[in-house]
């Protein structure tokens, strides 16, 4: 069972997202203010960290700073209500892994922590394969069993990065800021108009399909049962 | 005592002062001329009275009562004074009752105040006079009555009374008049201030066409006034807005939630209702967020990031991120992007002005309809244009859309918070560049801005 240390001085949001974390099968160390956040990020003995950025006399970033000198490398996930860009990219070069801005879904936050917990390790590897789907990094090739996939570059990069990340949930926020590495609200559902594209060339309608659609939550890749 | 309130402003005490010293100076003035007046005056009777005793005096004694009286008889002016006395003071001859004492015995001319006798009476009077001891004994007294000196200090008094309390009384009433004007237009601009600040904000400050300094004032405060109403009523604007894009989703949140309590019977159509109710509670914070950005963007905290922007790369990207999306709509979308141009700049904020134009267009294109999105240089300009051949904005709306919430009647049906363009807006003023919409056929946008050095 992954054990996760939530930050987080607003008791009610804390109890919130350790019902759900705990629900989904995590364990849950919670830490209600910056010093005591600090011993127990210190001890490293949690998988991943939720930090707030915003805690009483202390700045989250502060702690994540603290425990990155001192070579824990536990993933960070920071909560912030500070929204803006530059915030963000504060928070990632204090160390953080994500950001999240709060409010947030709890899908959003569930499948962020799944990515950090199973950040795929730097492979070697030329060729991804997830069940029948093979992805050539070097020749820029796709198929799918013996057919062959075409696929524009915007659409291989977004296939890499499924295929880096099988079986995960990853929402439309994730796949925005990953895949295109845009920070913005895009207004309308490019997303989903962009992933309906590849799903079409990698589900044909005699295939079982492999890309699935969580309802409002995201997308994920998985291998045919 | 309290002053009456004209009194106590700056001009009338100028105009005390002013009027003060230009009192002094006239009194200076004619006292000078008095001065010089009389003792030219004072020079000329000593001259006329030495001479006359000379002729009384010229000839032997026995003729000094005969010239002496021949003297005194033509005397149409009344000035003469003569007296011829004894050794013993009784008076000889002449019209002078008796010898004044206060004759020095030098034999030059004096002032002397003594009693004239002659047919009309007694009088005493102050006279220039000179006392000649005489060979045979007795003393001989010549006098003249400067009468003609005091004609002059008359005339001057009346000339000072006739026209300085005049000019003094006429400088009062100009001081008071200034100031009591002075007084009255600070009292209506206080008025009108105090009005301001109560809220109506509608108040000007009176100008009187005549272009004077407190016009000019006047027209100053005003143009900042404008100003002001302008903002607070934009802001008071933006306020309604949000509350009512606000207040629109968090409705139908309330009546779904609410609907579903009462006619749910199943847990899958609860779970339906509650879905509905985040797609509203997500519009809503997606509003906030939107308000919140374009804050980020308008305080201009993001100057930090500004480096060199490839535009063409980027127009290519924003192009490659929505043509998929024009597609599924079928809207043509064409990117021309052929020429390098680098601007200096945000380059994930331009992605989303970009971004959030083609958004538009594409949007309100309809099936069959194009949108082009291009890159061009005009002189030492970048500019990027987004045509498209949607319903078009009226000129009415130019300047309406880029305000925050702001929908066309045509889209109020579509979907989107409204802040699409003022976040462009935002951006665009951030960087010092230019945003224009203009009815094409279609809709053009245009965002222009200054060309990186050697791009």
């Amino acid at each position: 069972m992954p054990r996760l240390l939530l930050i987080e001085d607003d008791r009610e949001t804390a109890n919130e997202i350790m019902a759900e974390l705990v629900d989904r099968g995590f364990d849950v160390d919670w830490a209600a203010t910056g010093i005591e956040g600090l011993d127990k990020a210190r001890a490293a003995d949690a998988d991943a960290m939720i930090v707030d950025r915003l805690l009483p006399g202390m700045d989250g970033l502060t702690i994540i700073e603290a425990v990155r000198q001192e070579r824990v490398r536990t993933p960070v996930l920071v909560l912030s209500a500070l929204g803006a860009v530059d915030d963000r990219v504060r928070g990632l070069r204090a160390g953080g892994d994500d950001y999240l801005t709060k409010p947030f879904a709890i899908a959003e936050l569930i499948a962020r922590i799944e990515a950090l917990l199973r950040r795929p390790a730097e492979s070697r590897d030329t060729i991804l394969r997830v069940g029948p789907l093979e992805l050539d990094l070097l020749s820029r090739t796709a198929k799918r069993g013996e057919r062959p996939i075409e696929l524009l570059p915007r659409e291989f990069r977004l296939l890499e990065y499924m295929m880096r990340r099988k079986d995960q949930l990853l929402t439309r926020a994730m796949l925005f800021e990953e895949v295109w590495n845009y920070k913005f609200v895009p207004q309308s559902n490019l997303v989903d108009v962009h992933m309906g594209r590849l799903r079409r060339k990698i589900d044909m309608p005699d295939e079982q399909p492999m890309i699935n659609n969580v309802r409002g939550e995201g997308f994920i890749l998985r291998a045919p049962a | 005592m309290r002053l009456p309130e004209f009194m106590r402003t700056t001009t009338f005490r100028w105009t005390l002062a002013v009027s003060g010293a230009f009192t002094v100076c006239i009194l200076l003035m004619f006292g000078f001329v008095l001065a010089q007046a009389y003792s030219f005056m004072t020079a000329d009777v000593d001259r006329l009275i030495v001479g006359i005793a000379n002729f009384v005096t010229s000839d032997g004694p026995e003729h000094r009562v005969e010239r002496l009286n021949e003297h005194l008889r033509i005397d149409a002016r009344h000035a003469k004074l003569g007296g011829l006395f004894a050794a013993d003071g009784s008076r000889i001859a002449g019209n002078i009752e008796s010898l004044p004492a206060e004759f020095r015995g030098d034999a030059r001319p004096q002032l002397v105040s003594l009693v004239k006798v002659d047919a009309s009476g007694r009088e005493r009077q102050t006279v220039r006079a000179l006392a000649r001891a005489l060979p045979e004994g007795g003393t001989l007294v010549v006098g003249r009555n400067d009468y003609e000196f005091s004609w002059i200090v008359d005339i001057v008094e009346r000339a000072l009374a006739l026209g300085l309390i005049p000019a003094l009384c006429l400088g009062l009433a100009t001081g008071v008049f200034l100031s009591v004007r002075a007084q009255r237009r600070v009292e209506e601009v206080n008025r009108r201030v105090q009005r301001i600040i109560a809220g109506e904000l509608r108040e000007r400050l009176p100008t009187h066409g005549t272009n004077d300094a407190f016009d000019k004032l006047a027209t100053l405060v005003n143009g900042m006034l404008d100003e002001i109403e302008t903002l607070v009523r934009s802001i008071a604007g933006v306020g309604d807005d949000i509350a009512h894009d606000l207040r629109t989703p968090l409705t139908r949140v309330r009546v779904c939630l609410e609907r579903a309590r009462q006619n749910a019977t199943t847990v899958d159509g609860l779970r339906a209702a509650v879905d509905q109710a985040i797609v509203g509670l997500d519009q809503s914070l997606a509003i906030v967020t939107a308000l919140l950005r374009i804050a980020e963007i308008e305080h201009g905290r993001r100057l930090a990031a500004f480096r060199d922007v490839a535009l063409a790369e980027l127009v290519r990207e924003v192009g490659d991120l929505y043509e998929p999306i024009a597609e599924d709509k079928k809207v043509g979308l064409v990117v021309g992007a052929k020429d390098e141009v680098t601007v200096h700049g945000d380059r994930d904020l331009l992605f989303e002005a970009i971004a959030n134009l083609v958004d538009n267009a594409v949007k309100f294109t309809p099936e069959g309809g194009h949108v082009e999105l291009s890159l061009s240089r005009a002189g030492d300009e970048a500019v990027v244009r987004v045509r498209d051949t949607g319903p078009g904005i009226v000129a009415d709306e130019q300047e309406l859309v880029g305000r925050r919430f702001y929908r066309s009647d045509k889209s109020r049906g579509d979907p989107g918070v409204g802040l699409g363009l003022s976040l462009v807006t935002a951006i665009v003023k951030l960087h010092g560049f230019r945003f224009a919409i203009s009815p094409g056929p279609g809709c053009v946008a245009e965002i222009a801005g200054q060309r990186a050095a050697y791009s």
